[in-house]
């Protein structure tokens, strides 16, 4: 059975190009997340195997959500999608509990190994 | 992967970010340095998400510029730089060229930014600068060069590939792994180091640990981007005094990795067991996502091809209803008829939702005006307070995308020429600062877009002298009424500018709007007091697609002509025509009206007298500036007609404005009345 993923990130087109790269790597795109507070509560509802989460989102922002995710399910397989320029936030969200992460612009390459490390 | 099939949402979804962007750095510049918490976060992800995207996309331009704004604007949001005219001013300017250089890379166009990209730089570069970041030692990617950390345990040294990402973070997570094994005595450079990439390519550590070399090796390489571990002392080379042989008590912490893993894996069991799951928040949570979830469900995202090929194929789903209509009266079966009917009221419930579904608020091109507005006013000198109603009224998306530019051009007008400087409004007794109103409202199946200020209104004596130098009126005329001058100022190239200014362009005066709106099927209507100010009003229909016309028949051909501007038909009475000057004029009421006979316009004869025919009708076709009597041979009726535009208007078709098919299936030319000689 194919891995199911939740894909959190404010912008269409980021939800759009990653849902692209991972479904067309066989995973199944269950859900998406416009803000920190949906991602969790999608979390919640869907128990995806795997969350891909954008550090900068409206209302909860990613880290957040990421602690508020783990907190839940400490087994919660996190995936950050972070920038050039982050590397603060990606150590913070990775304390919060995320196991890895992308740096855009993402490369299907590179996601995917990423992402092969965090399920793996 | 090829990015290029997502630059339609690239486009799309930067250009909201854009706005957005316009939108608070408004309120910022409103609010100032007090309320400047939210905007500056608010931009500050706006622009972050655009550089993620144009990253993405491979726009380095668009990326580089959004990273320097960035930025800055991190330094803003930590109160390192201060809310001031000089940072809007820089930020104002910044988004126009992220803007430009959104278009530039989408279209292919390199777009020059560089004098934007300095000022970003040096704002305030008077700064205390933050400890200036170590050169990054890039030496030969494949040496160690991270010096030995001292201590005990065992060293392991890590080295990362050369284009690593983040590579600070990657460091972090290959310490992080490696604490799983044991414990991590001593890292070099410093995890803090590490973490602010203040290293070249690899780095060391010193493991306490039971595990092998070779879990060592495989958990290190595991964290992801790492090229070679090396596990040992190098070349044998005898430990340093101050690091001796990990003691028995010095060892006597360490657990066996998995009790460790274990034990923090139990630890946060439970910890999560210790809180568990309250009744109240998650609840509450739930609720609004519920809620969220709910308003979310009502929107997708519709390609507008697919919109534009609904409305077509509606469009001859109603011409097919014309259709169906005409044969069922004529067969005159009740049962057929009932069920022409309940078929025709549904496919006219259907043609409603569809074009419901593509109707789209109006703010979103209204939002772009208070920002226009700012700019403008500023650039004159002038004191403006501006205000939009109506921002939610609905207009068909293909006509939302025409009607920008006609109502830029009224606002820059406004300003330009119709609110006065502050010191010329003062000495006229009024306040300083000029009122500029955009309202949209409904009006039946119309639109009113209005746009009026309180300035010094339209100079009625400049027009009528520049009318009468120009020919356009009789030299004796010592006053001109509103429809008089709204007649010339419509005419292709009167201006009474006397200079050339950025904002009105150069001689366009307002028969550019007259154009654009007419070609929309819609009318212009402008009043304008002397000393009060002026009002701008469009009318526009709701759609382009679909229209109501009236039917006429010259010979055996049949016109259709949209009801948008015929007020009303009358039978042509022999008496009621004159010639005056060479010309046919119709005297209706008391108006003297210019005659146009359709038959001459499609290049038919005259009638041919035939005893007991009908009269002929005049079909009166109102414009904004003059009416017109339109004469054809016989009237046909009102039909919803489908307009379907030519591809490329040949010579001899000047006076069509597309084609439709008629409810009896056969063609018909619509007549353009806005381009009447």
């Amino acid at each position: 059975m194919s891995h199911t993923v939740l894909i959190c990130d404010d912008a269409i087109f980021m939800r759009t190009m990653v849902g692209d790269i991972l479904s067309q790597a066989g995973f199944e795109v269950v859900g998406e997340a416009e803000t920190g507070v949906q991602a969790v509560e999608k979390y919640k509802q869907l128990k995806p195997d795997l969350v891909t989460m954008d550090i900068v989102m409206p209302d909860m922002g990613g880290i957040d959500a990421v602690r508020e995710i783990c907190k839940h399910d400490p087994q919660a397989r996190i995936l950050m999608c972070s920038a050039m320029g982050q590397q603060a936030l990606v150590v913070e969200a990775i304390q919060a509990g995320a196991k890895d992460f992308v740096v855009k612009p993402f490369q299907p390459s590179r996601v995917l190994e990423a992402v092969q490390r965090v399920l793996g | 992967m090829d990015p290029s099939q997502y630059a339609d949402l690239f486009l799309t979804e930067s250009r909201e970010h854009v706005s957005a962007m316009n939108q608070w750095l408004l309120q910022l510049e409103r609010e100032g340095a007090a309320g400047s918490a939210e905007p500056v976060s608010a931009i500050f992800r706006a622009v972050h998400t655009v550089k993620g995207m144009s990253a993405t996309m491979g726009y380095a331009a668009v990326a580089e510029l959004s990273h320097e704004l960035e930025t800055l604007l991190d330094r803003v949001r930590r109160g390192e730089l201060a809310v001031n005219a000089e940072l809007m001013d820089l930020l104002f300017r910044s988004a126009d060229v992220l803007e430009t250089s959104i278009e530039g890379a989408v279209a292919g166009r390199a777009v020059p930014m560089d004098d934007v990209m300095r000022r970003l730089r040096a704002f305030g570069e008077s700064r205390p600068s933050p400890a200036a970041p170590l050169p990054e030692r890039s030496d030969e990617p494949n040496e160690w060069t991270a010096p030995l950390p001292v201590g005990s345990g065992m060293l392991v040294r890590v080295r990362l590939q050369p284009e690593t990402p983040l590579k600070g973070v990657r460091a972090f997570l290959v310490v992080q792994a490696l604490r799983r094994l044991g414990d991590v005595i001593v890292v070099s450079p410093p995890v803090s180091s590490l973490q602010a990439e203040q290293f070249g390519h690899d780095f060391a550590l010193r493991l306490v640990t039971t595990v092998g070399e070779a879990e060592i090796d495989r958990v290190a390489r595991g964290a992801g981007d790492v090229v070679a571990v090396q596990i040992g002392e190098p070349g044998g080379a005898p430990r340093s005094a101050a690091a001796p042989e990990p003691r028995l008590s010095r060892a006597e912490p360490v657990v066996s990795p998995a009790t460790a893993a274990d034990s923090l894996a139990l630890g946060v069991a439970r910890l999560a067991q210790k809180e568990p799951p309250s009744v109240t928040v998650p609840n509450a949570a739930a609720e609004a996502a519920e809620a969220t979830g709910v308003r979310q469900s009502r929107h997708v995202r519709i390609d507008l091809r697919r919109l534009d090929s609904l409305m077509n194929l509606i469009g001859e789903l109603v011409i097919t209803r014309g259709r169906l209509l005409q044969i069922s009266t004529g067969l005159e079966d009740p049962a057929l008829a009932d069920s022409v009917t309940q078929a025709s009221r549904l496919i006219g419930d259907l043609r409603d939702e569809i074009m419901t579904s593509r109707m789209v608020p109006v703010w979103q091109i209204f939002d772009r005006f208070p920002r226009l507005v700012r700019d403008a006013s500023r650039a004159l000198g002038k004191r403006i307070e501006f205000t939009i109603d109506g921002k939610d009224i609905e207009l068909d998306r293909s006509m939302l995308d025409e009607i920008g530019d006609p109502i830029v051009h009224l606002l820059r007008n406004a300003i330009d020429h119709g609110i006065e400087s502050p010191e010329e409004r003062v000495a006229a007794g009024k306040p300083a600062a000029g009122k500029l109103r955009l309202s949209a409202a409904r009006d039946r199946s119309a639109v009113m877009i209005r746009v009026s200020d309180d300035g010094k209104g339209i100079d009625r004596d400049r027009v009528l002298a520049k009318a009468k130098a120009t020919g356009l009126i009789d030299p004796n005329k010592t006053s001109l009424n509103d429809d008089e001058l709204l007649r010339i100022i419509g005419r292709p190239g009167f201006s009474t500018a006397e200079r050339v200014t950025d904002l009105s362009g150069r001689g366009v005066g307002i028969d550019a709007v007259y154009t654009r709106v007419r070609a929309l099927g819609g009318a212009v209507d402008i009043r304008s007091a002397p000393g009060q100010g002026t009002t701008a009003t469009l009318r526009l229909p709701l759609t382009l697609a679909i229209v109501r016309a009236l039917l006429a028949r010259v010979a055996d051909e049949v016109y259709a002509i949209p009801l948008t501007h015929v007020s009303e038909t009358v039978e042509l009475q022999d008496a009621a025509l004159r010639t005056l000057q060479g010309r046919e004029v119709l005297v209706l009421r008391s108006d003297v009206l210019p005659v146009l006979r359709l038959r001459a316009l499609v290049g038919l004869g005259q009638r041919a007298a035939v005893a007991g025919q009908p009269n002929e009708q005049v079909i009166i076709i109102d414009l904004p500036d003059r009416r017109v009597g339109l004469v054809v041979d016989e009237l046909g009726g009102q039909q919803e007609i489908v307009v379907k535009q030519f591809d490329g208007v040949k010579d001899g078709l000047t006076f069509f404005g597309g084609a439709t098919i008629l409810g009896n299936g056969s063609p018909a030319l619509i007549v353009d009345v806005s381009s009447f000689p």
